[in-house]
């Protein structure tokens, strides 16, 4: 974990927010949460909206643009409209000083972030890094559902069906999502997608059994996992009379 | 034209003809692309071009200014196929619900205008076929003579009606309502698209309903007030109703609030709030139902209501500086969530 002073504890007073640039010139935003301080990615996963600019209660951070929400400690959507999390860095608070730490894409991942760190640290210890150049397959429909993975950046692309009979099913961008999660299901040995690698993409590629024993074995973080893996896989199930 | 609109979940295919608006020809095969004003302003319906060709049917639309220059990015709620198009959505697009009203385009005329004061009026559409609306959506419209669509919200609610009663401010310089005042308009063709809008009211909500409008923006709110009184809402749950205009000069519908307050006197309060000017004592005593209070109606809500928001859904309509400043005070002070607060900013 790369560590970087952000900014002095008093810049950001109680219960408000503000934008900062790091040296390597990645925006974020520092928030105080009743003397507590945490720091989230600056810009709205939604449109490009500096979140800055929203409203911030000192729980509750709302994009102005659209009324996405937000926990900002655990940066995780509520109010029921946003669609994904805030990515989050590590804070500490030395001295005076706010400094940040960026996670793995685990930690800020729509399935495992809040879980204990314990599992946390067993599952990225089943986590393998990858880098794909643009163009490859990570998977194709019908090869078997061993990993699942865990997009760090770039962007991947799915097709269901076959040779010709092949439509586009939906696209990862963010940091943070999961995707092969068919890994993580008893009853579904292949895959139903295949997975194109459309930029050059880093990933992290996880064994779904053995992910699976680490869950089993802390079942308080076993639970949320699959709480939040049947939302995602909601997420993902056309409606009814959808062409 | 063969459309393929990819979205971070799935895609879907649809056709549109030559000239109609990929917003409009996703919508009426029942694809709930995202979209707030549908008319080029708010820059919701952004979307990427990934191949084919598009026209823009209005090229300096504010809205432009949320694209980001050069990647492709356009509105979908401006542009047009030209030829076969493949675009993307950075978000999660399903199909419609079963059972809502479907969007379509319509044509009709304008049946009749009556001129109310504050320079607004009430005009009153025929449809050449019936449609399905919900209390609180809004049709897009135009007339031969004036470039572009307009929103405008109904007034009134009704299901399978020919009839649309829309409530229409003056805007000095504008195209649409400068001409709607400048003659005699009965007999108007108009070509309409909706309805539009998910600042929408069901019975089935279970909550108390409090409505924040600034100007014509009290049109929805009477489409939800009416149909919270056809079905007896107000019998179980409280609605809190704000209407703000300048000066009592510029107030209207209120013997129509009136009505709706003295069915339900003892749950429903409606209070108009006059923002340049103290309350004049006639007024009051003409209408001993409503309230009456002298501010900004967002300062006027947020003074009336703190204390009591629970269980509340709200709903905003008019100006966008009075509907951001409402947004505000609901989140931070009365702390609804968003899925609480329905909104349509008339920009
Ligand atoms: C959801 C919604 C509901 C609304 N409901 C109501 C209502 O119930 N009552 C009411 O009085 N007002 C309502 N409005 C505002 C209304 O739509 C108009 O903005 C307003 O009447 C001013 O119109 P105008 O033509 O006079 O002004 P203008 O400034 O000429 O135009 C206003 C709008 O028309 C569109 N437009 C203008 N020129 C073009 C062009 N060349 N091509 C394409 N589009 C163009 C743009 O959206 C522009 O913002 C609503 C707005 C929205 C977004
Ligand atoms: S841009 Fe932030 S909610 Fe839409
Ligand atoms: S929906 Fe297209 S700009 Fe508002």
């Amino acid at each position: 974990m790369t560590v970087k002073r952000i900014c002095l504890a008093s810049d950001v007073p109680t219960n408000e927010m503000r934008e900062f640039t790091t040296d390597g010139g990645d925006k974020l935003l520092v928030a105080n949460s009743g003397g507590e301080y945490f720091a989230v990615q600056a810009i709205c996963p939604h449109q490009d909206v500096p979140l800055c600019d929203g409203f911030y209660d000192g729980c509750v951070l709302t994009c102005h643009q659209h009324l996405w929400q937000w926990d900002i400690k655990t940066g995780e959507p509520v109010g029921g409209i946003a669609e994904a999390p805030l990515e989050r860095f590590a804070v500490f608070v030395e001295g005076g000083e706010v400094f940040v730490g960026t996670r793995g894409a685990l930690n800020v991942g729509e399935l495992f972030s809040g879980l204990s760190e314990s599992t946390l640290s067993k599952l990225q210890g089943l986590a393998k890094a990858e880098e794909h150049p643009a163009g490859g397959a990570l998977y194709q429909a019908g090869d078997p559902a061993d990993d699942f993975f865990v997009l760090d950046s770039g962007r991947i692309e799915f097709q269901i069906g076959r040779d010709e009979r092949t439509s586009p099913a939906g696209f990862m961008l963010r940091k943070g999502e999961v995707f092969g999660w068919a890994a993580l299901l008893d009853a579904h040995p292949t895959r139903i997608a295949s997975a194109r690698v459309l930029e050059p993409s880093r990933v992290l590629r996880i064994n779904g059994k053995q992910a699976l024993a680490v869950l089993e074995a802390d079942p308080a973080s076993g639970y949320l996992a699959m709480r939040r893996l049947a939302g995602l896989i909601a997420r993902f199930l056309a409606a009814p009379g959808a062409r | 034209m063969r459309i393929q609109v990819r979205a971070r979940n799935r895609a879907y295919d649809f056709e549109a003809p030559e000239g109609e608006k990929l917003l409009f020809a996703g919508l009426r095969e029942g694809v709930d692309l995202p979209y707030e004003c549908a008319t080029g302003t708010c820059g919701t319906c952004k979307a990427r071009l990934v191949e084919g060709e598009l026209k823009d049917l209005w090229p300096e639309a504010p809205g432009k200014k949320h694209l980001k220059a050069g990647e492709g990015e356009f509105l979908m709620c401006q542009c047009a196929a030209a030829g076969n198009v493949t675009a993307e959505v950075s978000k999660y697009v399903y199909a419609m619900d079963p059972g809502v009203c479907m969007p379509q385009a319509v044509g009709g005329k304008i049946a009749a205008v009556r001129h109310l004061p504050g320079d607004v009026a009430a005009v009153d559409v025929d449809l050449d076929s019936p449609i399905d609306f919900d209390a609180g959506q809004y049709m897009a419209l135009e007339t031969p003579g004036v470039a572009g669509m307009r929103g405008y919200s109904m007034v009134n609610f009704a299901r399978g009606t020919k009839r649309l009663e829309f409530v229409i401010k003056k805007k000095p310089g504008g195209g649409f309502s400068e001409w709607l005042f400048a003659g005699e308009r009965a007999g108007s063709a108009l070509a309409l698209f909706g309805p539009l809008g998910k600042a929408t009211f069901y019975p089935n909500l279970a909550k108390n309903l409090l409505c924040i409008a600034g100007g014509s923006g009290i049109a929805g709110m009477m489409a939800i007030v009416d149909r919270a009184c056809q079905e007896s809402y107000f019998n179980q749950y409280k609605g809190h109703v704000f209407f703000g205009v300048r000066t009592a000069k510029d107030a209207f519908y209120l013997d129509e609030l009136a009505g709706f307050q003295a069915r339900f006197a003892q749950n429903l309060a409606v209070t108009i709030a006059l923002s340049d000017e103290d309350v004049p004592a006639s007024l009051a005593s003409r209408y001993p139902g409503l309230r009456f209070d002298r501010g900004f109606v967002h300062e006027v809500a947020k003074k009336t209501m703190a204390g009591i928001y629970g269980n509340i859904r709200a709903y905003l309509a008019g100006p966008p500086p009075a509907v951001d400043a409402s947004i505000r005070f609901l989140l931070l002070e009365a702390k609804l969530s968003a899925e609480n607060i329905r909104y349509d900013k008339f920009s």
